[in-house]
């Protein structure tokens, strides 16, 4: 073997063959790692008015059972938060589908992903369960599948039947805000926040009405009419994340 | 030749009987964790990176004599650390290895970790870092090629790919310059990992990413030094130059006075506000459950005692004071490792409206992910003592080849 040498040129060369191919897969692959791009005539948002929360946990089963989850994990977690007067008030915590998700910005594989219409989605097909987004997540909505869930639900069929897919043990999964009825409901011309079958489960379980689902981009709608009326809040803004959940804070005046 | 009734069990029997036997036990706890999934491990949604995480961070940390001895000797041409640079290459491999090893036990899916490098997402540290990460890893293979290829048996049994490999040595100043870029990057991002995430305060500062880096200059070439200078004591195959040792634990020394200078006006300067869930993080640090790891591991015996002994020579020269200097090193960059992973995790802050609290969470490993992270540790230290004892890993006999690049990098040596 003669021993070879390499000059400057041929190693930028090489560089430059190197950038081009990774610049090149980079366009091949396209966007197709976060449908970030696009837009969508709808906003959608969430309102839960904490006046009228009673802390029953319909919610939470209702997801349970739509979104097919095992009971240790709740997409939707009913946490209590403090009393107005003598009656304690209640705070339900669904992911909030930032504008600015801390979860879409660290995941690696793009697997966390915002669509044009705002909701944040998992692709379970991409994550590979690093558990960055745990990390980075400020409201704790998500779980990790640490076992595989085989046992029949328990929460089927009292409080709904599955409409998705169960996710498969070592992923990361949240709250979709029920895109599953929201695309389906809008396909066949209903209108979500109004028709139960195109309005997220939680909000159609509620028994007092606390949950409210809608287009703020309309500004007839039900979500838009509340956040126009009543003072609201999100959670942690301070973080910049703004949130798709807004909450009517616990007043004295209404009686639920 | 000697008949085999002489053979007498020698300590390095005993030494590679002890790794191989928790080998063996992590790759039955590993075993464990692949079919029942991370449900055997103690780690929760609240603290979902533990353990694993620490020694992967450690491993690329300890790595980094790598790419600061291949850049001292082949981009400034310091070519008398040649020697040097080629155990902390060999170490570089080890590590990175290790590092790769943990994360396949630590991600849910070890069957789609492919997915980093085809589905990008530029924004994400992670992604850099793991990108960074294979490529650095081809990189190490490329420079420790000629270490395998030099070796008797290979010259014998394929001498064509032996020269080859042996031949790649000439390419050592470009595989510097990549490994050099590669390195400042991803041993950065590995803090900007943490210090980007403003849900946890603690992390939540652009100090992290310069502090990792700067722990991993001073913890790189002490696993170098510690592997050469225990080698030298315990094994005739190992050919040590002294100078070159004192001349890199001089550097050593300074690296790490310069390491907590940084250090400490990071952690000063986040006591004078009332910040929550940094505050209550820092005061577990300095004295809460962390506080001994904190003030002993990190601080006291992991960066002050062992500066103080490298930069008097008169305890250098003692030989036990200086393995006790590098491998407290060593020690410390573990647990500065630790301590920063967990202090954002043991911490957490709520999201209710009326307060924004700090809560504490909990976390000690299972024994299954203590086994496994051994049973990794044991791979990496025996890849080091069979590259001691049969790939002449450790020898400052011979001179430098590969010529550095000369006219503009070149410094006066």
């Amino acid at each position: 073997m003669e021993p070879k040498t390499l000059n400057r040129r041929d190693f930028l060369k090489v560089l430059a063959f190197g950038s081009a191919v990774a610049g090149g897969l980079q366009l091949a692959r396209g966007t197709a790692a976060s449908e970030t791009g696009g837009s969508s005539p709808h906003r959608w948002v969430m309102v839960i008015d904490q006046a009228k929360c009673i802390g029953c946990g319909f919610c939470t089963l209702a997801c349970r059972a739509n979104n097919d989850t095992p009971p240790e994990i709740s997409w939707n977690r009913v946490l209590e938060a403090g009393k107005v007067g003598d009656k304690p008030v209640f705070l339900p915590r669904p992911c909030q589908h930032c504008e600015h998700a801390p979860c879409v910005e660290v995941c690696m594989v793009g697997a966390s992903y915002r669509r044009p219409d705002g909701i944040v989605m998992m692709d379970y097909d991409k994550c590979i369960g690093c558990r960055y987004c745990e990390v980075a997540c400020p409201y704790g909505a998500r779980a990790f599948n640490w076992k595989e869930f085989d046992d029949p639900n328990p929460a089927v069929p009292a409080w709904g039947s599955p409409e998705v897919p169960r996710r498969p043990r070592g992923v990361v999964e949240k709250c979709s805000f029920c895109y599953q009825r929201i695309d389906r409901g809008l396909t066949l011309g209903l209108v979500p926040g109004v028709d139960e079958e195109a309005t997220p489960a939680c909000v159609v379980a509620c028994p007092v009405g606390a949950r409210k689902f809608g287009d703020l981009n309309d500004p007839e709608s039900e979500v838009s009419r509340l956040l126009r009326e009543y003072p609201s809040y999100q959670l942690r803004e301070d973080l910049g994340t703004m949130p798709r959940v807004y909450y009517l804070p616990a007043r004295e005046e209404v009686e639920s | 030749m000697k008949a085999i009734t002489r053979f007498r069990i020698r300590p390095f029997h005993v030494w590679v009987g002890l790794l191989s036997l928790l080998m063996l036990t992590g790759a039955v706890a590993g075993g464990i964790v692949i079919t029942q999934g991370l449900s055997v491990t103690n780690l929760t949604d609240l603290v979902p990176w533990g353990l694993w995480i620490t020694i992967d961070l450690s491993a690329i940390a300890l790595s980094a004599g790598a790419f600061l001895l291949c850049a001292a000797v082949y981009i400034l041409g310091l070519k008398r650390f040649q020697p040097l640079a080629r155990t902390a290459t060999f170490i570089g491999l080890v590590g990175y290895s290790m590092a790769v090893l943990t994360l396949m036990l630590d991600i849910g899916r070890p069957d789609r970790f492919w997915h980093a490098l085809i589905y990008w997402n530029t924004h994400s540290l992670l992604w850099e870092v793991t990108m960074c990460v294979t490529l650095y890893l081809t990189v190490l293979a490329l420079e420790t090629a000629p270490i395998f290829g030099q070796t008797p048996w290979m010259q014998r049994r394929f001498p064509k790919l032996a020269a080859r490999m042996t031949g790649l040595h000439h390419y050592a100043p470009y595989f510097a310059i990549v490994g050099l870029g590669l390195s400042m990057l991803h041993q950065s991002s590995l803090g900007a990992t943490y210090g980007v995430l403003k849900a946890r305060p603690i992390w939540y500062r652009p100090d992290l990413s310069v502090l990792f880096m700067f722990s991993a200059i001073v913890g790189g070439p002490a696993l170098t030094l510690l592997v050469t200078q225990l080698s030298g004591r315990l094994t005739p195959r190992a050919f040590v130059d002294e100078r070159l040792v004192s001349r890199l634990m001089t550097f050593i020394g300074w690296a790490l006075v310069g390491y907590i200078y940084f250090r400490f006006w990071d952690a000063l300067s986040m006591t004078y506000t009332y910040e929550p869930g940094r505050t209550e993080a820092l005061r577990m640090l300095t004295r809460g459950q962390l506080a001994f790891n904190f003030w002993m591991g990190e601080i006291l015996l992991g960066a002050v005692v062992p500066a103080a002994i490298l930069l008097v020579p008169r305890l250098r020269r003692v030989f036990p004071l200086q393995i006790a200097a590098l491998a407290l090193i060593v020690g410390g960059v573990i647990a500065y490792r630790w301590d920063v992973n967990m202090a954002g995790q043991l911490v957490i802050l709520t999201y209710l409206p009326q307060g924004i609290k700090a809560v504490y969470t909990q976390y000690l490993p299972s024994l299954v992910e203590i086994a496994s992270g051994a049973g990794i540790i044991a791979y990496g230290a025996m890849a080091v003592t069979l590259a001691v004892r049969y790939l002449n890993l450790v020898d400052h006999r011979q001179e430098g080849t590969a010529e550095a690049l000369e006219p503009v990098l070149g410094a006066a040596d």
